[in-house]
């Protein structure tokens, strides 16, 4: 009956259970026993069986060769180099870098470009008083915003080369308008030199002369004679 | 004035040299520590090299983060562990080899005595296995005491762990490997 009780103890006890009471009786008892501490042997060799098997798997040095390359690579990794992923993250910040500048050009762009794109064109203009006709239109900025058309593009251009025929610079929505007017003076229907006489009649200052005001004249009290309120008709 | 001076070029020493020749003392013993624990999981000593090359390399880079010197032992040891274990995974050689063990457990059993067994590759491979097939926190206990006789306290020391703990998972590991291999010395006469 103890045997069966201790058989059960003995691989434990020979693989290092931690439990000191146990091992002292079981060893009591294999003392006692044949039997017991032939089984007691097997575990024990069993035991060795295990750590013999484990540290001949651990067994060895590395080659010889370890050290010398395990320094080299220390070596390489002590200068200073780009890795792969400081050569991503400083491409990563040089495209973020020209986004953020091309952003603010684009943002502080001047804004006559874009005005002059709100300019229409010009008209070539009236043959007539050459130089007469040069006034640009004030107010550009809230003209309305029509695509210019080639031809206007080419009479600028013209126009400004040339200083026989000055350019008219009208807002796009009066194009139509200017072109008509240019048209009708260039036929002799509408007389230029008369529209530019009511320019420049439109562009002398007011002239306001003093306006001359007599002072009132205030009868005495004496004077005024009273009026029974019983006679003012209503 | 002369003990000034001879102190100068001592304190001239730049925090990376001083780090840098701190980890050169350890290049003496480590490499050989953690080249025994990639052994013990990779059972390749080309791959185990690597393994604590890699293992090494990475102490190096993070030598400044260690605080507590007297630790640089066990971190090592953990680092090459878990670095062999991810190689072993990634290449998924843990099927083949169980398939390998199958067939060459019919060859152990032929083998004449305990001692003969031990030294036999195929004895070798079978406790392979039986160790591969340990849960991690059992294999490493495993491996560190098997590693030059540390004893418990030693392991505890490496394995970052209290000494219970590892006496107990040391017991257990040294059950499950005593039932894989018990066949073995069933069919073997005591030498």
């Amino acid at each position: 009956m103890s045997c069966e009780k201790y058989a059960g103890w003995m691989t434990d006890a020979a693989l290092g259970e931690p439990c000191a009471g146990r091992e002292s009786e079981l060893l009591a008892h294999a003392m006692e026993c044949d039997a017991c501490r032939e089984s007691l042997g097997r575990a024990r060799q069993l035991r060795g069986f295990v750590d013999r098997g484990v540290e001949a798997l651990v067994a060895g040095e590395p080659s010889p060769q370890f050290t010398r390359h395990l320094r080299r690579r220390i070596a390489q990794e002590s200068r200073p180099q780009r890795s792969a992923g400081t050569v991503w993250v400083s491409a990563i910040a040089s495209a973020l870098a020209l986004a953020v500048v091309l952003a603010i050009m684009f943002a502080r762009r001047p804004v006559h470009n874009e005005s002059n794109s709100n300019i229409a064109s010009a008209v070539n203009p009236i043959s007539a008083p050459p130089g007469a006709v040069t006034a640009s239109v004030a107010g550009r900025r809230n003209a309305e915003r029509t695509a210019p058309t080639g031809d206007s593009r080419r009479a600028a251009q013209t126009g400004a080369a040339s200083p026989t025929h000055p350019v008219i610079i009208v807002p796009r929505g009066q194009l139509a308008a200017a072109a008509q007017l240019s048209a009708a003076i260039n036929s002799g229907r509408v007389d230029g030199n008369q529209l530019l006489a009511a320019q420049q009649e439109y562009a002398r200052p007011l002239q306001v002369h003093p306006i001359e005001i007599a002072p009132l004249e205030i009868p005495a009290l004496a004077d005024v004679t009273e009026t029974p309120a019983e006679l003012i008709p209503f | 004035m002369d003990a000034l001076a001879a102190s100068f070029p001592r304190s001239a020493v730049s925090p990376e040299e001083s780090l840098a020749r701190e980890f050169e003392q350890r290049l003496a013993d480590c490499p050989k520590l953690a080249y025994r624990v990639a052994l013990g999981v990779l059972h390749n000593t080309a791959e185990a090299e690597d393994v604590a090359q890699e293992a090494m390399l990475r102490a190096y880079r993070n030598f400044h983060r260690l605080r507590d010197r007297d630790r640089f032992r066990g971190w090592l040891v953990r680092m090459a562990f878990r670095l062999a274990l991810d190689r072993i995974r990634a290449k998924g050689r843990r099927e083949r080899r169980e398939h390998d063990v199958t067939r060459l457990l019919e060859q152990g059993q032929r083998e004449a005595s305990v001692e003969d067994l031990i030294a036999s590759r195929e004895f070798e491979r079978q406790v392979a296995r039986a160790l591969d097939a340990l849960p991690e926190k059992l294999r490493i206990v495993m491996v560190l005491a098997a590693i030059e006789g540390y004893n418990t306290r030693e392991v505890a020391k490496l394995a970052g762990l209290p000494e219970g703990t590892v006496k107990s998972r040391l017991f257990l590991a040294r059950k499950k490997l005593a039932e894989s291999l018990q066949c073995l010395v069933k069919n073997t006469p005591a030498g």
